[in-house]
């Protein structure tokens, strides 16, 4: 085996310089510049923060999606459920009989990204078992409707109105900064740099899965669960650990989303965001890990420049040209680059153990 | 094996059987039970409104309207499905270009009479939406019919997004008013049974999908595409070797699909405001009737589509309004997990999933 | 499973193609637009970020307080722009963003108006969710921002009490909608309600006013529930029936609200229709046709300009923002939310003409949050005359609503003589 980790070690060393850089210029303001005026308003700290945390969704996902074949049109619901764990346990605490002394205190936070992952990730676990079973598309309509049935529960306060728990439709806002003892993770240059170190963690981790024997038996599952199952992968509990995987993934990025937009509304999590990201996976390419921080940027940057740029050629339209955008952009690759359109499969597929 | 089939395991796949022996329960007597419980449940909650029988009548006959809809949306998909094995998603789009199209052709001036302009409007609307439906398949999904099932699949999402987002172009999101069929004006006639009122639409509901149903029958089984197309259905290569022309029948399918969901959006029109973004809810509910059938069976789907609405109804009759949706999709989820070929494929004509 | 034609796709590894990453990336980069022109300089130009949601569930709110926002954007640039007290004159652009009614897409979009468009002021939010969640992006940021939804909390700080230093709004409450729905109730005297509001925030809330208010005003509340703002079924409806209330109070917005009123009026014949301020729109009356009129709801004096007194100084203000309002949508009647806009707008642009030239940026938006708490004073805008002042950053007075109902189509004043 040639080593694939060199290409890895590699692209690592060149994407913390290239963090550090852009952290750097931030912070910094040397010559007074900054990102968004070297690039032309088209890319600022605010997109690159937003991308970061759509990446380490997506690491998730691939590993899901690509490694082991499974399908998954809910996965904002984790993203939701992690969100609003940090959100309810901080902003909430005190509906639910926290001590003062604990939430207020600046490693709980901290402590909440943990625990909402870990808690996230045993449900999907269990959820997993049962639900992994099915093969194909009706495993992706399983996870499609999983996510709409999280939106609602989420929407409706939990159908619990006087705890006010989720805040409704209008969530909840007034989320406090992360906190290092006294160190605030705010402004957002620095909140940048967390959130890019734990890309890199995610993609780290990722990337050891692939490597890993459990990677190359997850790539034999997708072959052939049969063929798997015959040398000895026991297939429903891998399954179930790369979703669960995925899920806590999703929920350690909400966690972070809901520190920085310092407000979390279910809207943001429902079916559309799902299938938002699942055009973030196909850009990127479904099966790659070094493909989805690519995949959330493009996609990111295409909705920034409809959103803004496009005003000054077509005043008339507004937000109306979004859906159409993404929607021919989804067809368009899913035509022509299924495999993705950044990155794409190495040459062949190896079944079985190597 | 082509690739158009419904889903059929690659390769050695030993299904996954559980170590227990299930007893032998007949998907329509599972049905039933199920239902069964349900509304005793349902019922059950209902106590507490203090809802009379004639409430409950209420409750039933709107469910039963609602049902209708869903029923020829799942109709739709389960043409598509049976022919190109593809869950089209969308569908949901069709049942949305229906009205909005009507609309538009009813706002324009060409014909004195508001009677003829409403029907021949309607009628244009649903040819368009067909072509549509086919324009579709051709450019997005023929190409690549090679291609894997969930990417398919995940085309079909895309295009929907697509025409949803035209629809905002062109009508923008604000809500629109089509005509009660009986006055032609907003408001409808109302009739009293017994102390249950039922709105005249709901009689054109009916009655339309009756008809749409019963033509869609005589369509499959003495014309001469209906018959190829089922034929499609059962063996893709067999069909083939007997010189019908897969692909067109492809197209067709989705042609068809097209006119089931526009001929229920346009008959569900004037009691609802069309609005560009209809066609999501009503295209995932008409899924999760079309899976009651297991994505085969028309009489499946068309049961499936009645008992859907029925039950939701009554499920929103005794709960909290935000939680209306959650029914649909914890029967979806249920279905897929316990039973995803459906209660009530027919024998002959069923596929494993 | 997925199907064997798909295992090349799947499998493997994801090695980058360096070369289509830079493709890609250029050819994002190279659509980007051309660097923003300098406009011809007299005094620094000034610029007003407004945030509307133009498409999603907002968008018939959204869409009105564009036209409006055009509107402002058309007399500014007649006028030359806006005279500061030296008397330097400054060019005003108001950049007009679609939220899309979500809370993300608008504290985005604030984010990229405060820092990269360097915006002295924001006119923002048309729902409540997305202007909650702009609040700590302005407040942080120490920029002002003018809402144009209705919750109190975008502009009170729910713990505290206390008005948030940076956040304005010209918008009433539902608050203020219910005590004018109990004063009606209560003239006319009926003890016994019923209370049907959407399954949405603003729904909730209007519940929750009433759950407040109506007691004090000796009125029950018999059936209260929440019915799905997309719904075309409304079993609330049979409930109605059943609760023996001789009103029904509506709290939600076109095309909701028409469907629940052609409901209840269909089915349930004989009882008074209370909508709520959100309701004031001639949406209402297109969507609701005949089951809407007699309706009666407490409106701003914008629906009804020409039937207000002569001597109202808010009734010429009105009447020539109908006049453009109508040239500019060929025809369309107006709507309080248009109302809105214009307040909001207009108070930005009275703040922003307070502003010496020459100040950098966070001074000039400390002197516009400045003059916003102590230069609008009686001022005349579309909904009544407003004064704010560091404890009362809204304004509105609740006597400015007015009772109004639909008569052959149309909205009228409905007179305390002839509440019925």
């Amino acid at each position: 085996m040639r080593h694939p980790r060199a290409g890895d070690a590699i692209g690592f060393a060149v994407a913390a310089l290239l963090i550090a850089l852009v952290g750097w210029i931030e912070l910094a303001r040397p010559f007074g510049s900054s990102l968004a005026r070297l690039t032309a308003g088209l890319l600022t700290i605010d997109l690159l923060i937003r991308a970061g945390i759509f990446t380490i969704i997506l690491v998730g996902l691939n590993l899901l999606m690509g490694y082991a074949g499974q399908v998954s049109l809910g996965q904002a619901a984790f993203y939701g459920m992690g969100a609003f764990f940090s959100a309810i346990l901080t902003v909430r605490a005190q509906v639910l009989g926290i001590p003062a002394a604990v939430w207020s205190a600046w490693w709980w936070p901290w402590v909440l990204m943990v625990a909402g992952a870990a808690m996230v990730g045993g449900v999907a676990y269990l959820i997993g078992w049962v639900i992994l079973r099915l093969r194909g598309h009706y495993l992706a309509m399983a996870t499609l409707g999983l996510g709409i049935i999280v939106f609602i529960i989420l929407r409706e306060n939990l159908g619990l109105p006087r705890l006010n728990l989720t805040g409704g439709f209008d969530g909840i806002v007034g989320i406090d900064r992360l906190r290092v003892g006294a160190l605030v993770v705010w402004p957002a240059p620095r909140y940048f740099l967390l959130v890019w170190a734990v890309v890199l963690g995610a993609m780290a981790v990722g990337l050891n899965v692939v490597h890993s024997p459990i990677g190359r038996a997850l790539r034999a599952i997708h072959g052939s669960e049969a063929a798997a199952e015959s040398v000895g992968v026991v297939t429903p509990a891998f399954k179930a650990q790369i979703f669960a995987l995925s899920a806590a993934m999703a929920s350690l990025a909400g966690s972070l989303y809901a520190h920085f937009q310092a407000a979390v509304v279910p809207g943001t999590f429902g079916f559309v965001p799902s299938l938002e990201l699942v055009v973030m996976s196909a850009i990127g390419g479904m099966a790659s890990i070094w493909g989805a921080p690519f995949g959330a940027l493009a996609v990111l940057l295409v909705q920034e420049l409809l959103r803004t740029h496009v005003l000054g050629i077509l005043p008339a339209v507004s937000g109306e040209l979004e859906p159409v955008v993404f929607g021919a952009l989804l067809v368009v690759i899913m035509m022509f680059w299924p495999a993705g359109l950044v990155a794409s499969r190495r040459g062949g597929q190896r079944i079985g153990v190597r | 094996m082509g690739t158009g089939e419904p889903p059929v395991p690659t390769v050695i796949d030993v299904p996954h059987v559980s170590p227990r022996r299930r007893p032998h329960v007949s998907g329509q007597a599972a049905l039933a039970g199920a239902i069964g419980v349900t509304v005793v449940v349902l019922v059950a909650l209902g106590r507490r409104f203090g809802y009379g029988p004639v409430d409950y009548l209420q409750l039933l006959v709107d469910g039963l309207r609602t049902g209708v809809i869903y029923a020829l949306v799942a109709l739709g998909f389960v043409v598509v499905h049976r022919v190109t094995g593809v869950i089209n998603f969308a569908q949901g789009a069709f049942v949305m270009l229906g009205p909005m199209i009507t609309i538009s052709l009813f706002g324009m001036p060409w014909l004195p009479a508001p009677g003829q302009r409403l029907l021949l409007s309607a009628a244009l609307a649903v040819l368009i939406t067909a072509a549509v439906g086919m324009a579709v398949h051709r450019a997005a999904l023929h190409p690549v019919r090679a291609a894997s099932l969930l990417t398919r699949i995940i085309i079909t999402v895309g295009i929907y997004i697509v025409i949803q987002g035209i629809a905002l172009i062109i009508w923008g999101p604000r809500p629109y008013v089509l005509p009660a069929f009986s006055t032609l004006q907003m408001a409808d006639r109302t009739f009293l049974v017994g102390e249950v009122i039922i709105q005249a639409q709901t009689i054109w509901i009916w009655a339309t999908a009756a008809a749409t149903v019963g033509l869609m029958g005589l369509f499959f089984e003495r014309t001469v595409a209906g018959k190829a197309m089922r034929a499609c259905a059962v063996n893709r290569t067999a069909a083939q070797l007997m010189g019908i022309r897969v692909d067109t029948m492809a197209t067709l399918a989705f042609g068809l699909a097209a006119v089931l969901g526009a001929i229920g959006g346009i008959v569900l029109g004037p009691v609802t405001r069309p609005t560009f973004d209809m066609g999501l809810e009503l295209g995932l509910k008409g899924f999760v009737a079309a899976i009651m059938g297991g994505l085969v069976s028309f009489q499946g789907a068309a049961i499936g589509g009645l008992v859907l609405g029925v039950l939701e109804t009554l499920w929103a009759g005794v709960t909290l309004a935000g939680f209306k949706d959650l029914f649909a999709f914890v029967v979806l989820i249920l279905l897929l997990l316990i039973r995803p070929q459906g209660f009530l494929a027919a024998r002959e004509e069923a596929e494993s999933p | 499973m997925i199907g064997r034609s798909t295992r090349g796709q799947w499998g493997g590894g994801g090695r980058l193609r360096l070369a289509r990453v830079l493709w890609v990336l250029m050819t994002v980069l190279a659509v980007a637009a051309a660097p923003l022109l300098a406009a011809p300089g007299r005094g620094t130009p000034y610029k007003i970020g407004f945030i509307a949601s133009i498409t999603g569930p907002g968008a018939s709110l959204g869409i009105p307080e564009r036209e409006v926002a055009r509107i402002i954007q058309e007399r500014v640039n007649a006028e030359g722009g806006v005279a500061g007290p030296d008397g330097v004159r400054h060019d005003v652009q108001i950049l007009i963003n679609d939220d899309q009614s979500l809370a993300d897409v608008a504290a985005s979009l604030a984010r990229r108006l405060i820092e990269q468009e360097r915006v002295q002021v924001l006119v923002a939010g048309t729902l409540s969710g997305p202007s909650l969640a702009m609040v700590p992006i302005a407040s942080d940021a120490r920029t002002p921002m003018i809402s144009m939804a209705s919750a109190r909390a975008i502009i009170e700080d729910p713990q505290s009490k206390r008005m948030r230093p940076w956040l304005f709004k010209p918008v009433p409450e539902n608050l203020h909608s219910a005590q004018k729905q109990a004063e009606y109730l209560q003239a006319v005297g009926i003890t016994g309600v019923c209370h049907l509001y959407e399954n949405t925030a603003y729904g909730q809330d209007t519940f929750a006013s009433a759950q407040a208010l109506f007691p004090k005003a000796g009125i029950r509340i018999l059936y209260g529930d929440s019915f799905d703002r997309t719904g075309t079924e409304f079993p609330q409806v049979t409930r109605v029936r059943a609760s023996g209330c001789r009103a029904v109070v509506i709290g939600s917005i076109p095309p909701a609200a028409s469907l629940i009123n052609v409901a209840v009026a269909g089915r349930v014949g004989g009882r008074k229709i209370v909508h709520g301020h959100g309701a004031c729109s001639p949406d209402l009356i297109r969507t609701a046709g005949a089951a809407a009129e007699g309706t009666v709801m407490p409106c701003g004096k914008i629906l009804v300009s020409d039937q207000l007194p002569a001597n109202d100084p808010v009734r010429r203000v009105n009447l020539a923002l109908i006049q453009d309002y109508q040239r500019a949508t060929g025809g369309q009647a107006i709507s309080t939310f248009a109302g809105h806009a214009f307040d909001a707008l207009s108070w930005a642009l009275l703040a922003l003409g307070q502003v010496p030239d020459g100040l950098p940026l966070d001074r000039a938006r400390d002197a516009v949050r400045e003059a916003l708490e102590t230069k609008i004073k009686n001022y005349a805008g579309t909904h009544g005359v407003m004064s704010l002042s560091p404890d009362d950053h809204l304004g509105f007075n609740p006597a400015d609503f007015v009772i109004v109902t639909v008569r052959e189509g149309k909205f009228v004043i409905l007179p305390r003589n002839q509440w019925k």
